[in-house]
């Protein structure tokens, strides 16, 4: 297994620059991306409940 | 390796970055950071560009960007916080702190990219930046740089000597080389 991921890094490292600037403009892309999904999860987990009534927000009628 | 995505972002930005010195804004400029170390190892994630750049007329002791700004504004380039965004990437503008900087900029190597020439740091200057710097992700590139026999060791060895780094140098080694092999 560490021979296979030694292999995959030796064999990335000897691409060429134009080929590892197009991996890392994907990498960057994706890390982006996660970033992006990661905001959007916080926000709605942060968002409170509208129109459910639960015991905490029932009005005394 | 598989087909990759050419949205030649890194083309233009690069393109951008040589009419600075085409135009005299800049007198020369090196690519530095994560990007310049992708030469020599695997790429490796990256969120901005490093350029560090000799200006064409530094000044007094007070050393502004702004021409550089003003010149890449003018051809699309956006200003975002510490970064001016090119052709899609950020690109971190910096002048050089120390003669360390000053020499890897002036020892810079030409590289070419999708037919662009442009000028990359040479790999003992990124790891002796590194250990000046000192911070983690800058010593986890170090160990790469030493583990994959990507710097020259006379080399390396004489521009820690110069720019007095020896001793952070062994430390360095102490903690994060011995007992691996």
């Amino acid at each position: 297994m560490t021979k296979g991921k030694d292999e995959m890094r030796r064999q990335l490292a000897s691409l060429s620059f134009t080929e590892k600037i197009k991996i890392l403009e994907k990498l960057r892309d994706r890390s982006l991306g996660l970033a992006a999904v990661g905001l959007r999860q916080k926000r709605v987990s942060e968002q409170p409940i509208v129109g459910k009534e639960t015991s905490a927000n029932r009005k005394e009628e | 390796m598989g087909n990759f995505v050419d949205n030649g972002f890194v083309k233009r930005t690069i393109e951008l970055i040589n009419a600075l010195q085409v135009d005299g804004i800049i007198h020369h400029y090196a690519i530095g950071g994560a990007v310049a170390a992708t030469f020599y190892l695997e790429p490796a994630a990256t969120l901005d560009v490093d350029v560090f750049v000799l200006l064409s007329n530094p000044g007094g002791s007070l050393v502004s960007l702004t021409p550089i700004y003003e010149y890449l504004k003018a051809r699309g380039g956006i200003e975002d916080r510490e970064h001016i965004v090119l052709g899609d990437w950020p690109v971190q503008f910096l002048v050089p702190a120390n003669d360390l900087e000053t020499e890897a900029i002036a020892a810079s190597i030409p590289v070419d990219v999708e037919g662009v020439r442009t000028w990359i740091m040479l790999a003992e200057h990124l790891v002796a930046i590194a250990i000046s710097t000192g911070r983690a992700k800058d010593y986890i590139r170090v160990v790469q740089f030493i583990k994959e026999k990507a710097v020259d060791q006379v080399i390396l060895q004489a521009i820690l000597k110069n720019h007095g780094l020896l001793s952070k140098w062994e430390q360095f080694q102490h903690k994060y080389l011995e007992g691996s092999s």
